[in-house]
């Protein structure tokens, strides 16, 4: 599904990601877990197509394509999802009207037609359920005026209403107490499915208690210095991240 | 003035073939007569008159108008198709000349009476010119000297009108560089209430001049919601007054939305002269390639516990040009006023341009006055979201210039005027930057 081979990438001049190696297969749930600094929501932004990154060496093969040579556009249209960290407000924009010219442009990159207007709002009404989103949600602008839970929720809501093949998680756990956490949560395991890859970069070791991932890697100042299985997580939630800039790249616990 | 070819404009000769209405009353006589020497002291207003800073007429006066047009008809169904309201009486203007036969002047419902100015004038001594000022740089003076028709409007003290009326100005390819000096009287009694339209559009890309003055008067609680829609041919000149007095309590909704035209300028005036009388001043220009508009709004907060409220917002690419200017002056006695104003821009290009300005004047000490105006981009952060959930760039861009408009049609209370002005407004978003 998704082959990062020695990714490095640079913002402002300066480098963020030194050498990342890492490969997600379909069905696989990956986290990714590291201190401030560690060039989490570089790898993400790099992933998803954000303007200001540079990728200075390596490459990133998604379903054999390279990646980095697509618009973000494209990427989405192909499948790549990116639930962000801070979902921006969008004054006039109302949910369903997103969601709608959403899919409807994944629709089209395959080939089918916009979706019937009936269909889709069945769809959206039965994924609304599985991040308990009350219906209306879907006539207010996006985003606007939600609380931070609501945010992720709606992000969630997209990811399940495009039914991406990658999901990247951005640290879709902050900002979040443990009820919102919950239902977040929740709704990512019902979108956990064989075809389904997903990768979330988190600080805290607490979602993945709720969402337990099959790998957990240890990002440290740009590289993958750790991977495991969830086990790994709960090592760093003891002992802190202090340890890892000293281990040596790719150790495995 | 009963030598109608002894009159020069700057636009052109004005022929004698159609004599203008009313020149058996004495009092219009005279003030044609005012306007004219009105305007043979002042002529076009120059670019060192504040108000016509960034407008400029000189092209306008070298355009050769003529004021001579043939007679032009549509069919209904053609009618239909370029009338944006369905349910509506119409009242049509075609190439400046009322249609007798497409407009809907008789067996109207009660309390409302809509006649062309022509058959109006003898009553309307006191309503005419009432509103407007003839000594304020601008065309005032020449629309007074050259009004040939337009709408009069009257709803009786009470009524409270089912249909919306839609006045229809089409200017179309038979009649080329054709200069049309249009007035219109409405006048809405106490308690009543009634919803315009004015429609002003092209059905070619040719050059044309609708040179229009719209007087409003509302008395005791009367309610007028006022729409003008103008997508005019990106060849056409449109010079507009909209000017009212408003008596206590009484309510005048304005919604302008400025499309087309080369050249557009709207001198918008409320005259609050009554205790708690509001205004609402809304307002979209969506401007591109070469094209220029010119919004001036006044409100004068003339009694105590009158309220104003106004947004005004505009678009723009190309190498568009857009002004806006926003006067609120708050008399002396005009104590517990409450007014807000906003104007806000989307420029879309680095060629365009925007001269934006409100003005304050405040003469009373207890009043609630806000205003502010912004001038920005496409936020890169809600373009990268859209395009990450797939939208191209184009539709994403096209998408939050809507958004960025949208709020001005979502105060239009009226869904099917709401989605009237929509439809326009959509076929005209600028298709990515």
């Amino acid at each position: 599904m998704l082959e990062i081979k020695n990714l490095h990438a640079s913002v402002g001049g300066k480098e963020i990601l030194r050498g990342i190696n890492m490969s997600v297969n379909p069905g696989e749930v990956h986290a990714i877990m590291g201190p401030n600094g560690a060039g989490k929501s570089t790898l993400s932004n790099v992933l998803a197509g954000r303007e200001g990154y540079e990728v200075t060496q390596g490459e990133v093969i998604y379903k054999g394509e390279n990646l980095l040579e697509l618009e973000p556009e494209e990427r989405a249209q192909r499948g790549v999802f990116l639930a962000f960290q801070y979902p921006v407000e969008i004054p006039g924009v109302s949910n369903i009207y997103l969601l709608k010219a959403a899919l409807n442009a994944v629709r089209k990159y395959q080939g089918l037609e916009e979706v019937d207007a009936i269909d889709f709002l069945n769809l959206v009404r039965d994924r609304m359920k599985l991040v308990k989103m009350d219906e209306q949600f879907l006539h207010r602008n996006v985003n606007e005026g939600f609380s931070g839970g609501e945010k992720k929720r709606n992000e969630i809501l997209q990811m399940a209403v495009l039914e991406p093949a990658l999901a990247i998680l951005d640290e879709t756990d902050s900002g979040l107490d443990i009820d919102a956490l919950r239902v977040v949560a929740e709704g990512v395991n019902a979108l956990r499915a064989e075809d389904r890859s997903i990768v979330m970069i988190t600080h805290y070791q607490r979602l993945l208690d709720h969402i337990v991932p099959d790998f957990v890697h240890v990002l440290s100042e740009g590289r993958i210095v750790k991977s495991g299985d969830k086990e790994l997580a709960k090592e760093l939630e003891k002992s802190g991240y202090s340890w890892v800039h000293d281990a040596p790249e790719g150790q495995t616990a | 003035m009963k030598q109608l070819t002894e009159i020069t404009t700057p636009f052109g000769e004005v022929a004698a073939a159609k004599p203008l209405p009313g020149t058996e009353l004495g009092w219009l006589q005279q003030l044609r007569d005012q306007a004219k020497a009105q305007f043979e002291r002042h002529g076009l207003p120059a670019k060192k008159v504040e108000d016509w800073k960034y407008t400029s007429l000189w092209q306008l006066s070298q355009e050769g108008f003529s004021h001579d047009a043939n007679e032009v008809s549509l069919g209904k169904t053609e009618l239909a198709h370029v009338a944006a309201l369905e349910d509506a009486y119409r009242f049509v203007i075609i190439d400046g000349r009322l249609n007798a036969v497409l407009s809907e002047i008789d067996n109207l419902e009660a309390g409302l009476s809509i006649k062309p100015l022509a058959e109006a004038l003898d009553q309307a001594e006191n309503m005419l010119g009432d509103q407007i000022d003839l000594e304020k740089p601008g065309l005032n003076a020449i629309n007074t000297m050259l009004m040939h028709d337009g709408l009069a409007l009257h709803v009786e003290a009470g009524q409270k009108i089912s249909k919306p009326i839609e006045l229809l100005v089409i200017s179309t390819a038979e009649n080329p560089k054709l200069a049309s000096h249009l007035r219109n009287l409405i006048q809405v009694d106490a308690d009543a209430e009634v919803t315009l339209l004015e429609h002003y559009v092209s059905l070619a890309e040719t050059a044309g001049f609708t040179d229009v003055v719209t007087e409003v008067k509302l008395a005791e609680n009367a309610r007028l919601n006022h729409f003008k829609l103008q997508h005019e041919s990106l060849a056409h000149y449109h010079i507009a007054t909209l000017a009212s007095k408003q008596a206590a309590g009484s309510i005048w909704n304005t919604n302008n939305i400025s499309l087309g035209g080369k050249l557009a300028r709207n001198d918008i005036h409320s005259q609050l002269l009554g205790e708690e009388a509001h205004v609402t001043l809304d307002g979209l220009y969506l401007v591109t390639g070469d094209q220029h508009v010119d919004n001036h709004t006044r409100i004068d907060h003339a009694a105590p516990n009158t309220t104003s409220d106004e947004v005004y917002k505009g678009v723009l690419d190309g190498n568009s040009h857009a002004v806006f200017n926003g006067k609120v002056n708050v008399h002396k006695d005009a104590q517990k006023t409450d007014s807000s104003q906003s104007n806000k821009n989307l420029l879309l290009s680095r060629s365009c341009e925007i001269d934006t300005k409100p003005e304050l004047e405040i003469y009373a000490d207890d009043v609630k006055c806000a205003h502010g105006s912004t001038v920005g981009q496409i936020d890169e952060q809600h373009l990268f979201f859209l395009r990450a959930r797939g939208l191209d760039e184009t539709a994403a861009r096209s998408l939050l210039t809507y958004a960025f408009a949208v709020d001005v049609l979502q105060r239009i209370k009226s869904a099917p005027m709401r989605q009237a002005l929509s439809n326009v407004i959509e076929k005209r978003l600028p298709k990515g930057a």
